[in-house]
């Protein structure tokens, strides 16, 4: 179409036109281009060389633990560092010997620090000193710009604020050996190994070795990251990319059920004595107090431990501060075993709890004598009184009566003879000695002399503290299955063993009874611990005394050694179960008091001052935990 | 009405479908898929550093298989339908701006989006394909009402600078500058006497300082005091605004004539330069390549553009020239803007390469043109005389 003007020819002179122009601008820019690639192209190519960006790894914030009010046990806490680099000097030497004019280093330090410092990859620092005073750390900032490989800078640590409230119970940290990393990158390929070693070399980065610290590892340790950093030729980090991609995530908070407060009063309460004590929640099988004294405080370990201050820790076979009493130690449940061994026969039917059996103070069998521990003897008793006035020779009797393999059963059913998965390190089964146990164990046939022992929880029984709590909540709650836990919020504890024995109610009601007169009624043998100081609630409970050692004819003739006359490793071990309070029962308790002597002496006042300050605390106020789950049931419930 | 709808479907059905495909400008076609395959080249070199980017070169070819897709029915659509629907789509596209400035939803700092159904759509982008359209149409029509002059250009400008303004105000500089850029082309193509433009020139020289005060945002006013500053070669603050452009610079400088090889450039693999799988992906082209294929991709570049503005001169209709050639010009702005800008000489102004840039947007818009010049190059013979 053809219009009043030539269009044609106007648009495509424009068209060319504007096609010249266009291709000028191209010509332009590819002159531009020219310009900087190939003219100015050294002076960029030295400026890309200068540049570099460094992506220094960044370890993650552990997790804290926290007790069932959210109260931290394990946290974190600002400290000042200072390490040295060796990729960013090349005067070593010199550069400790700067340093050691500032801080006290001894020459051996020096040395070793140097031959560590070039044993490790270029870049990694090396720590001359942590937990650096506020006056070394600032010192040390003004000094390090102008010393290059000296690095000072403020570093997370864990720290346990209740010290050694939760050594065992929590473990502590520590830098990864070689055996920590073996055990880190199992089952990884190479490259995710490297990656491992990588990650657990950083300075702020620790591992887990022992307790809740070591089993929940995973839900702790978060996801490191990068810190990306732009640096000169020098090495100087000249600015920091805020990249939340390479950020590391922090680990999970965990909730345990203990409550910090109870646990403190019952370590205190221990004073000088060393033992272990289990407080359980009857309902829910929360573990409340799980004490073990002596311990150790975690900080220590935080950082590395010396040698000597661990050996001092590691010699103490005394009272073995390293050592989990309460999940670990074992011992003879001595009396306390009873509960056990009368719900036994009156279930097999071998007695009636009316029927009166003589104490004359001995038992003899065979061509053997038994001692009940009131050498006078207890007279003819029945169930009852046998139970409160812990009548050996009574149970002499009925474990004669029904043999050891219905009496193990029975303990089998309370969970002795089983570990207690609770998510932690640690935990021993203990021994529920029968037939097949000992022709594994010593390669001999069960005697029936042995029963006799068992029956009053001497002998090869062993049980730990934490089985002792579970068995007194069990009969508290009348048979009631009870699982005991100690992660409140965080990796569940994996236990294949589901525990499914339940107990006949009617005969744990007698227990109770039985129980309450130990404390409670004329010939109790714990009659001055039945009183909480509350007013109304009682204690109910079962003394027991472990025997360590084995007395001979002799000294039984001449009388049995006691307190000041004998070594104290060679003292009984006092022990004590018990609930409360007794006609509502919320609470179990055991408590173990090593070479106490006395359960009713050493070991019941204790269990009494514990269990009074946990109905003190009622402790089963609405966990943190909980809570936020309750929140948000609430709120829905209020939507509708 | 009724009766050339029917004419042009029996129009397209006359010639078969399959001839029309192969009627296509197939070398153009193919320059264009060429150019793409290089961009997920590129980017594969810029992102596989980053696994959180892993997947964007794949998730690039696909955009660009959508884009082809789209380019080649837009193509096939007869040019008389693109002439029909001009207007009505210039008017919708300024509705939904005004959507915008009322409803629109912020992404990237401005208010530029509008949600049609599932989708959120850029009504700022639509518009750089129906400004031309609708300046297409509006001189094949009016060419004959006016004996020459001046006047005939004064609504071209309204036309123009309605949608501007609307943009401008979301934010988005970059597409204001665009629609004048391609809008303005056509209205030289138009014939837009000389002296005008010398005065239109003049004008806007002299405008500059008053649009830098009072016109830029604050944000907008930086990126300029920036580029004068590296331009005129005064230390520019690195840490700040400047360090994108003196990074980009560095990575292009180091290039050298070849490059340092696909994978190598140091300052590409260490994600020195914000953007770079956006709008600063010529970097990573300049600084592994060279200078060699750098300018080798900008000469591909001006051949396909060449090839485009061929198509506007061979054809009939006043409507397909002025349509190719503005489609032409909407994607030459970008290249030379984006280009322009990653070498350091006009200020930072977010605006994308074309095929090579990461992004559904561009690559969408950039289909459009070329669909748009394609169907002028199948109607060429077209005199499209409906009305006139």
């Amino acid at each position: 179409m053809s219009g009043k003007r030539p269009i044609d020819g106007l648009f495509n002179r424009r068209a060319l036109i504007a096609a010249g122009g266009g291709g000028a601008v191209f010509g332009g820019l590819i002159a531009r281009l020219f310009q900087l690639q190939i003219m100015e192209h050294e002076r960029f190519e030295v400026a890309a060389a200068e540049n570099g960006v460094r992506l220094d790894l960044a370890p993650p914030q552990r997790g804290r633990i926290l007790d069932r009010f959210g109260r931290p046990l394990a946290a974190h806490r600002q400290a000042g560092r200072v390490s040295i680099v060796r990729e960013q000097t090349n005067d070593l030497p010199g550069l400790m010997a700067e340093l050691s004019r500032h801080l006290d280093i001894s020459p051996e330090r020096q040395t070793r620090l140097i031959s560590d410092a070039r044993r490790q990859a270029s870049f990694q620092p090396v720590t001359v000193k942590s937990e650096l005073s506020y006056e070394d750390f600032s010192r040390l900032s003004v000094l390090a710009p102008s010393l290059p490989g000296l690095q000072v800078e403020m570093a997370s640590t864990r720290s346990y604020p209740r010290g050694r409230d939760f050594a065992h119970v929590l473990g502590y940290v520590a830098k990864a050996s070689e055996m920590d990393l073996e055990r880190l990158s199992e089952g990884a390929n190479a490259q995710e190994r490297a990656a491992v070693r990588r990650l657990f070399k950083h300075p702020d980065m620790r591992t887990g070795r022992s307790g809740v610290e070591r089993s929940a590892e995973d839900w702790l340790r978060g996801e490191a990251g990068f810190r990306k950093l732009e640096t000169n030729a020098a090495g100087r980090i000249i600015r920091e990319f805020d990249d939340p991609t390479l950020a590391p995530k922090p680990g999970r908070d965990l909730y345990l059920t203990v409550d910090a407060e109870l646990q403190k009063f019952a370590i205190d309460r221990f004073g000088v004595e060393s033992g272990a004590a289990v407080v359980l929640d009857i309902e829910t099988g929360d573990i409340l107090a799980f004490v073990s004294t002596p311990a150790f405080d975690p900080n220590d370990f935080v950082n590395g431990i010396s040698s000597a201050d661990y050996a001092v820790l590691r010699d103490d076979v005394e009272y073995s501060p390293l050592y989990h009493k309460a999940y670990d130690g074992t011992y003879p449940p001595g009396s306390t075993f009873k509960m056990v061994v009368a719900a036994a026969a009156l279930e097999a039917g071998v007695i009636d709890p009316n029927e009166r059996i003589y104490c004359p103070g001995h038992y003899r069998f065979g061509n053997n004598t038994w001692h009940c521990w009131k050498k006078r003897g207890h007279g003819s008793v029945n169930m009852h009184w046998a139970l409160k006035g812990s009548c050996d020779v009574y149970f002499y009797e009925i474990a004669r009566r029904m043999g050891i393999e219905t009496l193990a059963d029975m303990g089998k059913r309370f969970g002795f003879g089983q570990r207690w998965e609770l998510g932690l390190t640690g935990g021993r089964s203990g021994v529920m000695p029968n037939d097949a146990w000992k022709r594994a164990a010593r390669g001999e046939p069960w005697y029936e002399g042995e029963t006799l022992n068992i029956g009053i929880g001497q002998g090869q029984v062993a049980s730990t503290p934490l089985q002792l709590a579970v068995m007194s909540a069990r009969i508290a709650a009348e048979g009631k299955i009870i699982t005991p836990r100690i992660i409140g919020e965080g990796p569940r504890p994996d236990s294949d063993i589901p525990f499914d024995a339940p107990l006949d109610a009617a005969i744990m009601q007698r227990m109770k009874a039985a129980m309450y007169g130990v404390t409670s009624e004329a010939g109790g043998t714990a009659l001055r611990s039945g009183d909480l100081g509350l007013g109304g609630p009682r204690l109910a409970g079962k003394t027991g005394t472990s025997q360590v050692r084995r007395i001979s004819a002799a000294e039984r003739a001449t009388g049995i050694l006691k307190g000041e006359n004998i070594d104290r490793r060679l003292r009984d071990h006092a022990l004590f179960v018990a609930y409360a309070p007794h006609d509502d029962p919320k609470y179990a308790i055991s408590v173990v008091v090593e070479h106490g002597e006395g359960g009713s002496k050493a070991a019941a006042p204790v269990a009494r001052d514990i269990m009074a300050e946990a109905m003190r605390i009622d402790a089963r106020r609405t966990p943190s935990y909980i809570r936020t789950a309750a929140t948000g049931g609430g709120t829905s419930g209020g939507a509708r | 009405m009724a009766t050339t709808m029917r004419a042009s479907s029996l129009d397209f059905s006359r010639r078969s479908l399959w001839t029309q495909l192969g009627a296509l400008p197939w070398g153009l076609i193919l320059l264009i898929c060429a150019m793409a395959m290089i961009g997920v080249a590129i980017l594969h070199s810029a992102t596989f550093t980053n696994p959180e980017e892993a997947g964007l070169p794949i998730r690039h070819a696909t955009r660009f298989g959508v884009a082809l897709g789209v380019l080649l029915v837009a193509g096939l659509v007869p040019l008389k339908w693109w002439f029909w629907a001009a207007w009505p789509s210039y008017l919708a596209t300024l509705v939904l701006l005004v959507a915008v400035e009322f409803f629109g939803f912020t992404g990237g700092g401005a208010q530029r989006w509008v949600q049609i159904g599932p989708v959120g759509v850029q009504p700022s982008e639509f518009m750089k394909v129906t400004l031309t359209l609708a300046l297409a149409a509006y001189y094949h029509k009016r060419w004959n009402d006016f004996s020459g002059g001046f006047v005939i250009h004064l609504p071209a400008l309204a036309l123009i600078a309605l949608p501007a303004a609307l943009i401008f105000r979301q934010p988005d500089f970059g597409t204001t500058l665009a629609l004048f850029a391609s809008g303005g082309m056509m209205i030289f193509l138009a014939g837009l006497w000389w002296r005008v433009i010398m005065a239109i020139g003049v004008a806007a020289v002299a405008s500059i300082p008053a649009i830098y005060f009072f016109v830029l945002q604050d944000y907008q006013r930086e990126r300029v005091d920036t580029y004068v500053a590296q331009l005129t070669g005064q230390s520019v603050n690195v840490m700040d605004d400047g360090y994108q452009i003196e990074q980009a610079k560095i990575a292009i400088g180091s290039g050298g004539w070849t490059g340092k090889g696909y994978m190598e450039g140091t300052q590409s693999q260490l994600d020195y330069i914000p953007e770079q799988h956006t709008d600063f992906i010529l970097t990573v082209l300049a600084e592994e390549f060279g200078f060699l294929v750098t300018s080798g991709v900008l000469i591909l570049w001006m051949v396909i553009l060449g090839l485009g503005l061929a198509i506007a001169l061979r054809a009939a209709s006043l409507f397909a020239r002025f349509a190719a050639a503005g489609a032409v010009a909407t994607v030459a702005f970008y290249i030379l803007f984006n280009v322009a800008m990653v070498l350091g000489l006009v200020p930072v102004v977010g605006v994308p390469l074309p095929l090579l840039s990461y992004g559904g947007t561009v690559m969408i818009t950039t289909a459009g043109c070329f669909g748009l010049i394609c169907a002028a190059h199948l109607g060429r013979n077209e005199p499209l005389n409906t009305g006139a």
